[in-house]
C-alpha cells in the first residue's frame, strides 16, 4: 500500500509517496500551474511514476493534501494545513528540532513543534512578498544570476552593505542604486541575506524560538542565507537529511499513512528514492 | 450613446434582481420564517423585529408631523447615515442566526433595546439641540444626565454603523485621509474626523473629552473643537490612579467639568439626580455581575452580544438609565432561565473564549458564525471587564470619588495607563474565572498602543500554557484585513494550535 501527500504551493507543487513502512520512496517538485488542481495531478504523477507497482495516484490508499492551494485539491482523501504539515514532516526528520522557519514562493511563516511534532503555535507573513522566494526570485534578476549562484554570492562577502527598504519593491530600487554605485555585488548580497534572515527573527520571537532552529521551503537550499539566519538567531539552522522543499509533502504523506492504516508511523526511512 | 448607456445600466439592474431578492429573502424576517426551527423562536423574533420597526417609524413620523416633510427631508440629507439606522433588523436577522429559545430572545431584545435607545438620541439630536453636548466615550455621561444635558458621542457611531453595515464607515475614513490624516491612524479616529469633515456630524455646544485613552484621540477631539469652535473640557486622568490621591485629584477635575458645563451650557448639576443616576447604575452592575457568574456555567447559559454588546452600549451610553436596568433584569432572567433548564446557549459549545479589545465591528457575525463552525462561545470581552467599587451615593463628594473611580479604572483607561500588569492581570484572571479555553486578542492594526502589549502576553502566555490566538483586523476598515482573510486568520489557529474539527463538516 501507499501513501501520498501532496503540497500545492504557490510557486511548487510538491509530492510524496510512502510505502507502508513509512519508507520515502517517491517524491516529485513540478512548477505550480494556474489551477492547484492540475498542479496537484502533475506533481503525483510524476511521483508515481518513479513506482512500478504504482499505476496512478487514484490507486494510493490515502492522499493527503495540503500547501496553499490544499482546498482546491477535491480528490484528496483530506486537506490538512501546511502548518500542521511542516511541524510533522520536521519532527519526523529530525524530532529534536522545535522551531521551523518555513520560506516559502510568497510567504513565510514560523512555526513552533510540541513533543509529538504538532504544532505549539506559529506566525505568519503572508501580506508581504519581502523575505520570500519572490523576492529572491526578484534579487537574482537584479543580479544577472540564477538563484543558486545568487545564494552563494553572500558567502564570498567580506562586510555587508545594509539593504534597508523593507519593501521588496523599494529594496529591488535600493540595490539597482547600491549596484549602480559600484559597490561590491557580494556586499550588497550579504545586505539582502541579512535584511531577509531579520524579517524571520522577528516572526521567530513572536512564537518562541527554540533550539533547534531549521529551515524548510525553498529558500532553505540558499546557503548565504542559512548563514545569515545563523548569525541573527546566534545558533545554528540545523539542515534536514531531506529536500527541505518537500517537508510539507512528506508531513502530508505522513498524515496519510496515519489516517491510512490508524497506526503510530514508525519512523521514516529517510531516501530509496528521489526526483 | 446615451440610450445605450441607460440601457446597459437597466440590464445590470435588472440582473442583479435576482441576487437582490435572495439576499433580502435571507436577511429579513419572511426569511426567518422559513428558517425557525419552532414557533416559539419565531415569536420571539417577529416581537422584536415589530418592536423594532415601530421605534423606528416612531421617529419618522413624529419628525414627519412634529417639523415637517421638509425637515425631515433636510435632516435626512444632513444625516444620511440614518438611512443605515433602518438595517436594525438586519442586524437582528444575521445575530440570531442558529440561536433558540432565550439565547434568541436575549440576542434580539439587545439589538431591539439598541434601537430604542438610538432613537432617543436621534430626539435629542433633532428636538434639543440647544442641550446637546459632545462628549467622549470613555469620559461616563452620568454627570451630563444629571445635569439635563444629553451626550453625543462622537465614537458611538463609529462603533454602530459598521455593525449595521461593514462599509459604513469608509466614505469617512477616506474623507478624512483626503483631508491630510495619516493612513496608518487609527480608523476608529479617522471615522468621526471624517463625519466631521462631510458636515454629517451634529454639533452640540460643548465638549468634554479627557487625555483618554490615547493619543490619537486626544488630537481627534482638538480637531473637533478648531472645527466646531466649541468650549472643551478635557480631563486629566493620572498616571497612577489606584490610591487615594488620585481618587481625590481626579474627583476634582471632576467637579471643575460640572463648573464649566454650567458655565457654558444650560445644565445644572442636580445631585439628587445624580444620585438616582448612579443608584441604578449600581443596580446594573450588581446585574451584570450576577450575569457573570452565572456565565461562569458550563456550557454557558448566555453568549456573545449579550455580554459584550450589553455592556458597551448601556454603560457607556446609557448608564442609570431606567431601560439599561430593565435590559439586565431581563437578561439575567433568561441566564437563569436556560441554566435552571440545563439549556445552553449554545449546544455544542466546544470553547470558551474571552475577546480582548473591542469586539469587531464591521464583523460582528463572526462569534455567531464562528458558534456555528467550530463551537467557540464567546463569553466575556474586555471592554466589558470592570472591576471598580459600587459608586457610594452618600454625598455628592462620594459620587465624585465613586464616578472617578469609574472612569480612571475603566477598560481601556485601565489597559492604557499603569504598569502592563493591569493588561496582563485582567486577562489571566479572567481565564480562571470563566474556565476559559482560549485567550483572543482583536489586533487592531492602526492602535500601537496595543500592539506594544503582543509581545509580553505572548510570553506570559506561553508559560502559562494558555492558547493564545492574535487575529489581526481594522476596528472600522474592513478593506485592511477583509472578512475572508479573519476566518482565514480563525480556521488556521483553530486547526493547527487547537486540533478543532469544524461542525459544518
Amino acid at each position: 500500500m501507499f501513501y501520498g501527500g501532496c503540497d500545492v504551493g504557490s510557486t511548487t507543487g510538491k509530492a510524496v509517496i510512502l510505502d507502508e513502512n513509512g519508507s520515502i520512496i517517491a517524491s516529485s517538485l513540478v512548477p505550480s500551474e494556474i489551477d492547484p488542481e492540475l498542479t496537484s495531478i502533475l506533481a503525483l504523477e510524476k511521483a508515481c511514476a518513479q513506482i512500478e507497482d504504482l499505476g496512478s495516484y487514484k490507486d494510493l490508499a490515502y492522499l493527503v493534501g495540503t500547501g496553499y492551494g490544499r482546498n482546491e485539491v477535491p480528490f484528496a482523501n483530506e486537506n490538512i494545513s501546511e502548518i500542521s504539515c511542516h511541524a510533522m514532516g520536521t519532527f519526523f526528520c529530525s524530532p529534536d528540532i522545535k522551531t521551523i522557519v518555513d520560506i516559502g514562493g510568497q510567504d513565510v511563516k514560523a512555526i513552533s513543534l510540541n513533543g509529538d511534532g504538532s504544532v505549539l503555535e506559529f506566525a505568519m507573513n503572508d501580506k508581504c512578498a519581502a523575505g520570500t522566494g519572490r523576492f529572491f526570485e526578484a534579487m537574482s534578476r537584479i543580479f544577472r544570476m540564477d538563484l543558486e549562484a545568487f545564494s552563494e554570492l553572500s558567502l564570498k562577502a567580506g562586510k555587508i552593505i545594509p539593504v534597508t527598504a523593507q519593501c521588496s519593491v523599494f529594496a529591488e530600487s535600493e540595490v539597482i542604486s547600491l549596484l549602480a554605485r559600484k559597490n561590491p555585488p557580494e556586499e550588497i548580497a550579504a545586505g539582502i541575506q541579512t535584511a531577509v534572515s531579520k524579517r524571520c527573527f522577528t516572526l521567530l520571537k513572536r512564537i518562541g524560538m527554540r533550539p533547534q532552529v531549521t529551515v524548510t521551503g525553498g529558500c532553505a537550499k540558499n546557503r548565504g542565507l542559512i548563514k545569515a539566519l545563523s548569525k541573527i538567531i546566534n545558533m545554528d539552522v540545523t539542515s534536514l537529511p531531506v529536500d527541505p522543499q518537500i517537508i510539507g509533502a512528506l508531513g502530508a504523506a505522513i498524515f496519510a499513512r496515519r489516517k491510512g492504516n490508524s497506526l503510530h508511523a514508525s519512523p521514516v526511512h529517510l531516501h530509496t528514492g528521489r526526483s | 450613446m446615451a440610450v445605450k448607456g441607460v440601457i446597459s445600466k437597466a440590464k445590470s439592474v435588472i440582473m442583479g434582481i435576482p441576487s437582490l431578492m435572495k439576499a433580502f429573502f435571507h436577511n429579513s424576517l419572511a426569511g426567518y420564517i422559513m428558517e425557525a426551527k419552532s414557533l416559539k423562536d419565531l415569536l420571539i423574533y417577529t416581537k422584536y423585529w415589530a418592536l423594532t420597526w415601530a421605534v423606528i417609524i416612531k421617529l419618522i413620523l413624529k419628525l414627519l408631523f412634529k417639523k415637517g416633510p421638509i425637515v425631515l427631508v433636510r435632516e435626512l440629507i444632513h444625516y444620511p447615515w440614518m438611512f443605515t439606522l433602518l438595517r436594525a433588523t438586519g442586524l437582528m436577522r444575521r445575530l440570531s442566526r442558529g440561536r433558540r429559545g432565550a439565547y434568541l430572545e436575549s440576542t434580539c431584545l439587545i439589538i431591539s433595546s439598541i434601537a430604542g435607545t438610538v432613537v432617543r438620541i436621534m430626539e435629542n439630536i433633532f428636538y434639543h439641540p440647544e442641550r446637546l453636548i459632545i462628549g467622549q466615550d470613555v469620559v461616563t455621561s452620568e454627570i451630563p444626565i444629571a445635569m439635563g444635558l444629553n451626550c453625543w458621542q462622537l465614537e458611538d457611531f463609529g462603533i454602530l454603523l459598521p455593525f449595521l453595515d461593514p462599509e459604513a464607515a469608509l466614505q469617512y475614513i477616506d474623507a478624512a485621509e483626503n483631508e491630510g490624516i495619516n493612513p496608518d491612524a487609527c480608523s476608529f479616529v479617522k471615522m468621526p474626523v471624517g463625519m466631521i469633515i462631510k458636515g454629517h456630524m451634529p454639533k452640540g455646544i460643548a465638549i468634554i473629552s479627557s487625555n483618554m485613552t490615547c493619543d490619537a484621540d486626544c488630537t481627534m477631539y482638538s480637531f473637533v473643537q478648531r472645527e466646531y469652535d466649541l468650549p472643551i473640557y478635557r480631563l486629566d486622568v493620572p498616571y497612577h490612579f489606584y490610591n487615594d490621591r488620585a481618587e481625590k485629584l481626579f474627583a476634582g477635575d471632576l467637579m471643575g467639568m460640572i463648573e464649566f458645563l454650567e458655565k457654558n451650557t444650560p445644565g445644572r448639576m442636580d445631585w439628587d439626580r445624580l444620585r438616582e443616576v448612579c443608584q441604578a447604575r449600581n443596580r446594573m452592575m450588581e446585574l451584570e455581575l450576577e450575569l457573570w457568574e452565572l456565565m461562569r456555567a458550563k456550557p454557558a447559559p448566555l453568549a456573545a452580544e449579550a455580554v459584550y454588546l450589553s455592556h458597551l452600549w448601556f454603560f457607556y451610553v446609557f448608564p442609570g438609565d431606567k431601560v439599561s436596568v430593565r435590559l439586565f433584569e431581563k437578561l439575567v432572567d433568561l441566564a437563569r432561565k436556560n441554566l435552571a433548564s440545563g439549556i445552553p446557549a449554545y449546544e455544542h459549545e466546544k470553547y470558551r473564549a474571552v475577546l480582548w479589545q473591542p469586539p469587531f465591528p464591521h464583523y460582528v457575525d463572526i462569534f455567531n458564525l464562528l458558534e456555528r463552525t467550530y463551537g467557540i462561545t464567546l463569553i466575556i470581552d474586555s471592554m466589558t471587564y470592570n472591576r471598580h467599587e459600587p459608586i457610594d451615593t452618600s454625598t455628592p463628594d462620594s459620587m465624585l470619588k465613586g464616578l472617578a473611580q469609574v472612569m480612571m479604572q475603566g477598560p481601556m483607561v485601565r489597559h492604557t495607563r499603569g504598569p502592563a500588569e493591569n493588561y496582563l492581570d485582567d486577562i489571566f484572571r479572567i481565564y480562571k474565572q470563566f474556565d476559559l479555553d482560549m485567550v483572543w486578542i482583536g489586533n487592531h492594526v492602526s492602535c500601537k498602543g496595543s500592539q506594544a502589549m503582543n509581545g509580553i502576553l505572548q510570553e506570559k502566555c506561553r508559560e502559562m500554557k494558555i492558547p493564545l490566538f492574535i487575529l489581526d483586523y481594522d476596528l472600522i476598515d474592513p478593506r485592511i484585513v477583509s472578512h475572508d482573510g479573519m476566518i482565514n486568520q480563525v480556521d488556521r489557529f483553530m486547526e493547527n494550535v487547537m486540533k478543532a474539527k469544524r461542525l459544518d463538516q
